[in-house]
């Protein structure tokens, strides 16, 4: 592998992409982490959400008529309904059924439902999701930064410090915590974990849809498009450390950093070798993850 | 999956018949019997006072190796919407008493599924000659299954060199594969576009790595340089990475590009945002092949501007086959044809040209397709070498975008 000689100015720039990159895995990656702390689930169908919200988006701008702010809203509230629906119907009767599994089993049903039926509805060929900002582009020395990135960077840190405003100072948030941490001992302390549980897929399935919509303009718009984030996100929830959301979003701005060095330096072709190198070397050095909240190894 | 095998009237009543008569029934087996005799004796009455012009009935059965999900589904969506066409126009009578009909199997765009659809298709449907895939991965996966089962393979959509070189006796491309195409815009671009560096971006697959070697041989040969060459994996969504890599590179004339459209439309987005090619107002013009369908320019937008790539189907052509099948499309579908819809079109009119000329099964299919030296088609001729690579080069029409995404044909071929 030959290393490619660059200027600051690339350095600088690689950086912003990958900050750019790195937050929008915050995004997909922060909702995987909170249905898994709260209840220790591993959810196949999150990428699901995330292109659900980003057709949301595109169907709010182009059929109605609406602004990409507006669609990143309606997005937000799409997942979350949607989350709402499915937890209601499928993963609620499931796991009062008992047993782990089932559950775990219905997030992959729930996955390939949404996934053709979406291939159905939309049809399999790309959709190009345009927003004004994609076209207004910013350049000083050397560098250049869309107003789209500064949406997708804005967006994100306003969405962290809100979660993080949430699950630190209400009494949801608290409780929420409570029910990551013992489930049986919270619901003795008078909190209904059921409701817990409803409010996390909802707000877990809110944060994809957003996600989506914030991700539309970069990805591959189609019906499977969620699913070529989704295995970064759960390298990102395992280097972060499963349920961590501070881990989370480090990491997930470490991958993001990785993949456009990896990308300048190296080749983008050696991108998936380095980060799942990376998360081999974490589960087998630090299995808590990268900031540990729980004392159990996460595999 | 797919559409069930096309039966004869009295084959229909047959079976349904047939199935009535193994109902579970509270009159038991002499039930079932009485149902299979009734069965028997309608179907055989019904075949003594059937009219002579039995030959209408006659099928000839396509196979449709197409990908129907993933991330290579648009080929597939499209390509029926073309066969669908075609068979339409040719059952209206028939060929040489021949009706047409075919059964689609996903094969997605890759090796393992292509490689199971193909081995469903001939062992359930048993085709007389089968379509597809597009992805080079896949038709090379699915040739052997193919030739095995001595069933001529019409392929359209993938460029590989491999697929016809040496020559595999079943397998027939009426496209420009990638090494004709690979050296006929490397020379355009060196001699009319005065290019003489590039650099290249293409798909870690083996279409984007043969197009991409293809191009770098031709182009260092007539004296151009190859500044980087980046291959990427279908994975990767966010390019503006590798277009910030590529605009620390300085100055480059041209970025011969081989992707699908989903990621060829990211990367000219990027390419524009870095400010690299002429679409963001830079230096660089993007080149590419057949990879990207009608309507591309559109969904790029602005970015495009510049981007010069060969087509395989012109809808500006003024022939009259052209402009029938545009207005019939159009009449058809409510949209434009694009190259994928022209293709599979041809596909299944070659298919009708060798039935034309007496072909009634697989292995007469075959020889009638090796024989082929002047089926005029809407995307082009077809001649078969002896390779079974259609060698016609009007089957290449370079587009470059204008400023309001409309194309300027060049006219190079």
């Amino acid at each position: 592998v030959e290393l490619i000689p660059v200027n600051a100015a690339i350095v600088i720039q690689q950086a912003i992409n990958g900050v750019v990159l790195g937050s929008l895995y915050v995004l997909v990656a922060l909702g995987l982490t909170l249905i898994y702390g709260v209840l220790v689930q591993i959810n196949f169908a999150h990428a699901d959400f995330v292109t659900i919200g980003a057709f949301a988006a595109y169907f709010f701008m182009h059929l109605a008529g609406g602004s990409y702010l507006a669609g990143i809203a309606v997005a937000l509230v799409a997942g979350g309904m949607l989350g709402w629906l499915i937890n209601l119907s499928i993963f609620a009767p499931l796991r009062r059924m008992g047993g782990e599994l089932p559950p775990l089993i219905a997030t992959i049903g729930v996955s390939v439902m949404l996934q053709n039926a979406m291939l159905a509805w939309f049809g399999p060929v790309p959709y190009a999701f345009e927003t004004p900002y994609s076209q207004q582009v910013f350049r000083i020395a050397g560098i250049f930064i869309t107003m789209q990135s500064i949406l997708i960077i804005a967006v994100s840190a306003t969405t962290i410090a809100l979660l993080y405003v949430f699950m630190k100072f209400t009494f949801l948030g608290k409780a929420l915590r409570a029910v990551s941490q013992d489930y049986e001992t919270a619901g003795l302390m008078g909190i209904n974990p059921n409701h817990l549980i409803l409010l996390t897929f909802v707000l877990a399935s809110a944060l994809a849809g957003m996600g989506g919509a914030m991700l539309a303009p970069v990805l591959v718009l189609t019906p499977f498009a969620g699913a070529s984030v989704i295995v970064k996100a759960f390298a990102i929830v395992i280097i972060g450390g499963f349920g961590n959301v501070e881990g989370t979003i480090l990491a997930g701005l470490l991958v993001g950093l990785i993949e456009s060095y990896t990308t300048q330096f190296l080749a983008p072709g050696l991108i998936d070798i380095v980060v799942f190198g990376l998360l081999l070397l974490m589960l087998a050095f630090r299995p808590t993850g990268l900031i540990s909240e729980r004392r159990e190894e996460n595999v | 999956m797919g559409n069930p095998v096309l039966l004869t009237p009295i084959e229909r009543l047959a079976h349904s018949l047939l199935r009535f008569g193994t109902l579970k029934t509270s009159g038991g087996a002499m039930r079932k019997s009485s149902g299979l005799l009734f069965a028997l004796g309608i179907s055989i009455g019904l075949m003594a006072t059937a009219p002579t012009g039995l030959a209408q009935d006659k099928t000839i059965k396509i196979g449709g190796l197409l990908p129907i999900s993933g991330p290579g589904a648009y080929f597939g969506a499209q390509d029926k919407q073309g066969v669908e066409l075609a068979l339409e126009e040719l059952n209206k009578t028939g060929v040489n008493g021949y009706k047409f009909a075919i059964q689609y199997e996903d094969s997605a765009c890759g090796p393992l599924p292509a490689t199971q659809a193909a081995r469903r298709l001939i062992d359930q449907y048993k085709p007389d000659v089968i379509i597809g895939e597009e992805c080079s991965d896949a038709t090379l996966a699915i040739m052997p299954t193919i030739a095995q089962a001595k069933i001529p393979l019409i392929n359209a959509g993938s460029s590989a060199i491999k697929i016809t070189e040496p020559g595999n006796p079943w397998t027939f491309r009426i496209m420009p594969n990638e090494v004709m195409q690979g050296v006929d815009i490397a020379t355009h671009a060196y001699n009319d576009l005065n290019a003489r560096s590039a650099v290249l971006l293409y798909e870690n697959t083996n279409a984007g790595i043969g197009n991409a070697k293809v191009f770098n041989e031709t182009f260092t040969k007539l004296g151009g340089k190859i500044v980087a060459e980046i291959g990427f994996g279908r994975e990767v969504n966010d390019f503006t990475a590798i277009a910030t890599r590529i605009a620390g590179l300085g100055s480059v004339d041209v970025i011969p590009t081989y992707t699908l459209e989903g990621q060829g439309l990211k990367i000219t987005q990027a390419l524009a945002q870095a400010g690299v090619v002429k679409g963001g107002d830079g230096p660089a013009i993007q080149l590419g092949t057949i990879w990207l369908p009608f309507g591309f320019e559109q969904k790029a937008g602005k970015s495009s501007t510049g981007y010069i790539r060969i087509v395989q189907f012109d809808p500006t052509d003024e022939r009259d086959i052209v402009r029938n099948f545009v207005g019939n499309f159009k009449a058809r579908f409510n949209s434009d044809p694009t190259h994928l819809n022209a293709h599979a079109y041809d596909q299944i009119m070659l298919i009708a040209d060798v039935v034309k000329r007496g072909a009634t099964d697989a292995q007469s299919i075959r020889d009638a397709l090796a024989a082929t030296k002047d089926f005029v088609g809407v995307t082009g001729s077809v001649e078969f070498d002896e390779t079974h690579q259609n060698i016609r080069k009007d089957t290449m029409h370079y587009m470059e975008t204008r400023l309001d995404l409309s194309w300027n044909a060049l006219k190079w071929n």
